[in-house]
């Protein structure tokens, strides 16, 4: 085990290694960079600029001092918004974290319960109403769903409000805080939840569908037990077992964002941030985020690849 | 199990239905127009006027407040306005982004600003002499004046905020290094010089600068924001500017309002500032809400008493159905242009070029499908401006023969398919825009336009801005579709005409008129220059003038003592809106 551990850190870092310099330099191949959309600067203006900001030098020159720095524990400074960029990853990251938290949960959650049922009563009249209900909520677009119950909840009826974070001006502090958050990410985890059912769903019905045919299944019946005993305990779990190795990579969905839905619900996250600095090529926010990213994915593969390991103890490391 | 498909199938066809229902709701206008498009342009004209009865050209006033939502009536000493993305670098010169901009302009005032026409009027500085030669400002200061924190503001605070700018490693975009220049400056960011010589302390209320070359646009520049020297200034050494980073999010300023809370991604919270020196502004508090695209959902429901719209029927229509909101309609002072790529031969020859422009019927493209969110344009200055004329501009009025007579003069004869050609060449245009819904329309209107004179449009669009920037840079491209930032002065709306932006295009008339048109202050005979300078490239042609954008502010009712200013949007008025 712990050998195998060394050697999949040495991999590890090798890989980052590799994807830094590989991110790096699709990021500089883009056209343009962040001193270019400005019409208004003239020529010598936008050199100098370069020269400030070391957007002359070679690209394997800026990549050194970029992973030099980074080895230093310094991710540099964004040129959009004038804050070293971990400050910004601290300000928008952990508002990200909490919608893809709350709305992992319950996607979980429901997906278990649901695949489950649906499973154990297959091809009956819930299971049908609940995959055709499962494939329409996949196949809607977010942002129409999301624009949709903002219209609905938000704009009619005035229950939820129409997006953001907090209420405007709100100088709430404790339990007012917490509950005015919660309030306002009503809407995102629903609309979250309800895209990421389906295939989760579909994933543990096919799972336990396969389990529930097995022997020891039988067994279990023939020696008399309840059958939400058998269901739960014995069918699950195993059924449980392939989806453990999907909750590693869960791990980078946590962190990352997502554009659109933060978009509608006016949400304060790491995606929105992410895409305007891409549209400004900010690079240093660009490659710090894409590297904070593509880190957490390493980590959660391994996670993963242990996870497997705990949960079945025939897989060897 | 086939059975559930076709349920399914039926499910998903009726929520795409659904979608395409709502997809077509906004563009339908636009085909109908293109359909009026064959008719004369007069015809057109005509029509459109009497439709257009409701075409918004004063202010609305709420109809009904009583529609005002809870939230919006609860609120006593709070104005919520929106605003895409403030990053958190507040303090002027220094910030890279414009809504930044939007919110340093509530946080500090200048030393002299411009009235809704442009012209320079007394803010911070109570007024200013300039040499006859054009060289030297005084300004002089108000008496009494202070920072937020309570610190008084002098002229020492003026020359550092200049000085500070000259820095070596300044790396922000303030004019007073790119338009005009300091004497002394260059030698000063060399670090040649310990201090910059055009700069004159006279006494603590006066100072002078003097600058290389008479420039018009010196006085608005260099009145500018002030910065603290007590605050900015105390950690100040030559070449590093790093510490000023850590002071963005704590400004001290001079203007309305002083910054109480910044919530990155959410808000920037303002309250009174008791020192400005116009009084304390009549309302305690006041909120920039981070908004995203689209703010109907909070001006809705009373989130946001505040928003910018395009000034569309259908938006029109439906704030004024809201009940609750005053409106205001506007023009924004920048325009739209297609510029042509006079490298190319084919586009050197100016008959092509009008020809190109008579062949485009733009008002179908930038007014009609735009639901009359537009106002054709034909020179480089917006209508709100002072330098804007329509004598002796010829306004291209939409006219296919006109344009296939140019071209047939300019020696393009039909081909065999209809194209025309030149020396066994084709008259293909290739053009490069934006991924948009205006650009879809431009493209499906201009390709039916262009065929009809016989010329054949390419179009190629990017979703990326720094993707059509680097295919422009390239030169691979006849015809590329821009809009102008805001522009301040007449100059910064032909100055890409002289600058080299404008490849290959080289007018010695239009250079001289340029620098002419900079050279003096006095406005009448800046009018008579910008008069000559907009005939000229009017007829010259280099950019087809596409159009100005109509905007509506709209505002919840109970707010009094709101004006739009083009130039500087709602921070000119600020000080006075009172919740009644």
């Amino acid at each position: 085990m712990s050998t195998y551990l060394m050697r999949r850190l040495m991999y590890m870092i090798l890989i980052l290694l590799g994807a830094s310099l590989l991110i790096f330099l699709l990021y500089a191949m883009m056209p343009g960079d962040f001193v270019t959309n400005n019409f208004k600067l003239p020529a010598e203006r936008k050199a100098e600029l370069r020269e400030i900001y070391g957007l002359n030098k070679p690209v394997l020159e800026r990549y050194m001092n970029w992973m030099n720095n980074a080895f230093h524990g310094n991710f540099g400074f964004s040129l959009s918004q004038q804050k070293p960029v971990l400050t910004l990853f601290n300000d928008y990251i952990w508002n990200s974290f909490l919608l893809a938290i709350t709305s992992t949960f319950f996607t979980w959650l429901l997906a278990v319960v649901i695949g489950v049922v649906a499973a154990y009563k297959q091809y009956s009249w819930f299971d049908t109403m609940v995959m055709i209900f499962i494939f329409a909520a996949m196949s809607i677009p977010s942002f129409f769903i999301g624009l949709f119950l903002i219209k609905i909840m938000a704009v009619d009826l005035k229950w939820l409000p129409p997006g953001g974070m907090l209420v405007t001006g709100s100088n709430a502090t404790g339990m007012e805080y917490i509950k005015e958050v919660v309030h306002h990410m009503f809407l995102p985890v629903v609309v979250m939840t309800l895209l990421g059912v389906g295939s989760l769903t579909r994933y543990f019905r096919s799972n336990m569908l396969d389990v529930i045919r097995q022997d020891f299944i039988r067994t279990a019946r023939a020696k008399g037990m309840k059958e939400r005993v058998v269901l739960y305990r014995h069918a699950l779990r195993n059924a449980m077992l392939p989806a453990i190795t999907l909750i590693g990579f869960e791990l980078p969905g946590l962190f990352g964002g997502s554009l659109i839905i933060e978009k509608i619900f006016n949400w304060p996250g790491i995606g929105q941030l992410y895409m305007q600095s891409f549209t400004v090529r900010d690079y240093p926010l660009l490659m710090g985020f894409t590297m904070f990213i593509a880190i957490l994915t390493v980590i959660g593969t391994l996670i993963s690849d242990i996870l497997y390991h705990v949960a079945d103890p025939r897989v060897k490391l | 199990m086939k059975k559930l498909l076709i349920t399914l199938l039926s499910i998903t066809m009726a929520s795409s239905i659904l979608l395409a229902a709502c997809s077509n709701d906004s563009s339908t206008p636009a085909s109908n127009s293109t359909q009026t498009s064959a008719a004369d342009t007069k015809g057109t004209e005509n029509s459109s006027t009497t439709t257009a009865t409701t075409e918004l050209t004063a202010p609305i006033a709420a109809s009904d407040l009583s529609k005002l939502p809870a939230q919006a009536q609860k609120r006593t000493d709070t104005i919520i306005v929106g605003l895409t993305d403030p990053s958190g670098a507040f303090t002027p010169y220094f910030q890279q982004s414009g809504y930044d901009g939007n919110v340093s302009s509530v946080l500090y005032a200048s030393l002299v600003t411009v009235d809704d026409k442009g012209l320079p009027i007394p803010d911070l500085a109570e007024k200013w002499d300039i040499s006859s030669d054009g060289l030297t400002y005084t300004f002089h200061l108000r008496k009494e004046l202070k920072f937020s924190d309570g610190t008084p503001l002098t002229a020492e605070d003026v020359a550092f905020t200049w000085t500070l700018i000259h820095d070596k490693s300044y790396d922000g975009q303030s004019e007073l290094l790119t338009t005009i220049a300091i004497k002394g400056g260059k030698a000063y960011k060399e670090g040649k010089a310990k201090s910059i010589e055009g700069i004159k302390i006279i006494d603590p209320q006066t100072i002078a600068v003097t600058i290389e070359k008479p420039n018009a646009k010196g006085l608005t520049i260099l009145g500018s924001e002030i910065l603290s020297k007590a605050y900015y200034g105390k950690d100040y050494t030559f070449g590093s500017l790093d510490y000023i980073k850590k002071l963005h999010a704590t400004p001290v300023g001079t203007g309305p309002y002083k910054l109480e809370k910044f919530i990155p991604g959410q808000e920037v919270r303002f309250v009174a500032n008791e020192f400005y020196y116009k009084g304390k502004p009549k309302t305690e508090h006041f909120i920039y809400k981070t908004t995203e695209g689209d703010t109907w959902q909070f001006i809705e429901t009373g989130e946001q008493d505040y928003g910018s719209f395009q000034a569309t029927q259908e938006n029109i229509d439906k704030l004024k159905g809201l009940g609750f909101l005053n409106i205001i309609p506007y023009t924004a002072n920048n325009y739209g242009y297609l510029q042509f790529n006079l490298e190319h031969p084919t586009l050197k020859d100016k008959k092509v070029r009008q020809a190109l422009t008579y062949g485009l019927d733009r008002k179908t493209i930038y007014v009609d499908a735009n639901q009359g969110a537009g106002q054709i344009a034909n020179i480089p200055a917006s209508p709100i401006a002072w330098s804007y004329t329509e004598e002796g501009i010829n306004p291209y009025n939409y006219d296919p023969e006109k344009a296939k007579q140019l071209l047939d003069e300019a020696g393009w004869k039909e081909g065999a398919d209809g194209i025309r050609e030149k020396d066994g060449q084709k008259l293909k245009i290739h053009f490069i825009g934006s991924k948009s819904k205006a650009t879809d329309i431009f493209i499906a209107v201009a390709k039916e336009n262009y065929t009809a004179i016989g010329v054949q449009l390419e179009a190629e669009q990017f979703a990326d801005f720094n993707a059509q920037i680097a295919k422009f840079e390239s030169g691979d491209f006849d015809l590329v579709s821009f809009s102008t930032p805001i522009l301040g002065d007449p100059s910064d709306g032909v100055i890409s005409f002289v600058n080299g932006e404008v490849k290959g295009y080289d007018n010695p008339k239009v250079k001289e008129l340029y620098e002419k048109g900079l050279a003096t202050s006095d406005i009448e005979a800046r009018k008579a220059v910008y008069k000559e300078l907009y005939q000229i490239i009017n007829d010259d042609a280099p950019y087809i003038f596409t159009s100005y954008r109509k905007l509506v502010v709209a505002y919840n009712g109970r707010i009094e003592g709101l004006s739009i200013s083009p130039l500087r949007g709602l921070s000119a008025s600020l000080p006075d809106w009172k919740l009644k």
